[in-house]
């Protein structure tokens, strides 16, 4: 299972994360910025790393199930 | 790889330090004490640029952002690409070529304005060509501003953007604030429901504005800019990727005869071709930034309010990582997955061009084979319609290239000749 952040003090909300995993992340329309889902703990690790890379701000944090730090945010 | 100098902004020095190896470049364009804000005499005070979406920092662009790039989601990329943009492009194209020898320069503007000012939400008669013009005449005006700090004469750059800032507001600005403005405040009263709204910038900003200080937008006069760099970015950079573009298929395709054919017939090809053109050509080859504190990039010391010069035009050509052809134009060149065809010419970080997505499509991936969601970008879609009325270059008269900056990527002029209409052609 891996354990994903969004740094809102980073995101500018471009979507593109939700685009690329659709499971695992949702744009908040009140707020414009990326969250989370749930079961982004169960989404497939390349894909959350494919997110995680093209994110603009490189907001995301992906961190792998032994605790490895897979993607670091900026 | 880094070296300093020195250069003099109004009459003071500023140690400038320039990068121009990639990762470095990365890392400054991610480090938050640099910033677009330079100094404001000399950039931005009397000019478009003064504290519009790429110059303002931290909070105030964040915000400003998050509320912009609504119209930058993947549905909207969508619905440009797919349905209103090979709308326009046919039709304007058939207009536009009539007279079979052309500038490209001013063609690619006149394609990529109709929906950049809709983006911007400036309405217009996308029929009426003359209002067309006057719009591009507003975007060159614009770009010539966004480049002073590159500018051979800044003080007449200056006074041109003055004029041109002010008749862009009379004649487009204001006239789409107020219908915009009325839509908000029914909205507002519950009259009409979100979906009802105008999907556009300057409807996002009336909407906003107000509700969140931190977007900085109380002056109108900062609307107005900001509508007017959104006009600029999605039309003139789009016009010089497609000269670009063609500058080097032309010889690419003397070298090998079915490329054309080739790029028509294949739009992730075409869009291969766009990516490696903004590799090789990008229309800012330098990017600049300013140390709002002191800070290190790369290991290098950078002083505050040290000017940060980032070479991309030069890491983009990283034999490391583009291979050892890698000043050659090779659309189909391979790559790690995580590098960008594009290599740094979008920028990153914070100040990404928000345009990526709309003139360059989504990633190719690595596969070459895209998804049904995968779009190509806008400068894909003019590249093989040009391509298929039989663009070639004019011989009788030379191209130009743009010497106002030192943006050596640029073009004023590039002739072109066009193939007769079908019809014309005898049985």
């Amino acid at each position: 299972m891996a354990r994903v952040t969004v740094d809102e003090e980073l995101c500018v909300g471009t979507g593109d994360c939700a685009r690329i995993a659709p499971t695992a992340f949702v744009v908040d329309e009140e707020r414009n910025v990326s969250i989370p889902l749930a079961a982004a703990a169960e989404a497939d690790i390349a894909l959350l790393l494919r997110a995680a890379r093209n994110c603009p701000t490189q907001a995301i944090r992906v961190v792998g199930d032994d605790g490895t730090v897979l993607h670091e945010s900026a | 790889m880094s070296h300093d100098g020195e250069v003099l902004l109004l009459d003071h020095p500023v140690t400038t330090i320039t990068f121009d190896g990639y990762d470095a470049i990365r890392e400054a364009l991610f480090n938050k004490d640099l910033s677009r804000s330079f100094d404001k005499r000399t950039y931005a005070q009397g000019n478009v640029r003064d504290g519009v979406v790429s110059i303002v920092h931290g909070a105030t662009h964040r915000a400003r952002r998050r509320v912009e790039n609504t119209e930058f989601r993947a549905d909207r990329l969508r619905l440009y690409e797919r349905e209103l943009f090979p709308a326009v492009l046919e039709t304007m194209l058939d207009r536009l070529t009539v007279d079979r020898a052309v500038n490209l320069f001013e063609l690619g503007e006149l394609l990529s304005v109709v929906l950049a000012a809709r983006r911007a939400g400036l309405d217009h008669d996308p029929e009426d060509l003359g209002q067309l013009r006057r719009l591009v005449h507003f975007v060159d005006a614009f770009s010539q501003a966004s480049a002073i700090l590159d500018a051979r004469d800044p003080d007449a750059v200056r006074a041109m953007a003055r004029q041109a800032w002010a008749d862009f507001e009379a004649e487009f600005v204001r006239p789409s604030w107020a219908t915009r403005n009325e839509a908000v405040e029914r909205y507002r009263r519950g009259e009409i429901g979100a979906e009802e709204l105008p999907h556009d910038i300057l409807t996002a900003l009336l909407a906003h504005r107000g509700s969140d200080p931190r977007l900085e937008l109380d002056d109108d006069g900062r609307v107005v800019r900001e509508v007017g760099t959104y006009l600029q970015g999605g039309t003139h950079t789009s016009s010089q990727t497609l000269i670009n573009a063609l500058d080097l298929l032309f010889p690419a395709a003397d070298r090998d005869p079915g490329l054309r054919d080739r790029v028509v017939a294949d739009r992730l090809l075409a869009q291969r071709v766009v990516h490696e053109t903004l590799r090789l050509r990008p229309t800012t080859p330098k990017i600049k930034r300013r140390a709002e504190a002191d800070t290190t990039v790369a290991g290098r010391r950078i002083p505050k309010d040290a000017l940060v010069v980032l070479d991309v035009a030069t890491a983009n050509r990283d034999p490391r990582l583009f291979g050892p052809d890698a000043d050659e134009f090779n659309p189909n060149r391979p790559l790690a997955d995580d590098v960008a065809r594009w290599a740094l010419s979008f920028g990153g970080g914070p100040h990404q061009c928000p345009g990526r997505s709309v003139a360059g499509g989504f990633p190719v991936p690595p596969s070459f084979e895209p998804d049904d969601d995968h779009l190509f970008g806008l400068v894909a879609y003019m590249l093989q319609a040009v391509l298929r009325r039989g663009v070639r270059p004019d011989p009788d008269r030379a191209a130009v290239r743009d010497t106002r900056t030192e943006r050596y990527t640029r073009w004023s002029e590039y002739p072109v000749l066009f193939d007769p209409p079908r019809e014309a052609v005898p049985a």
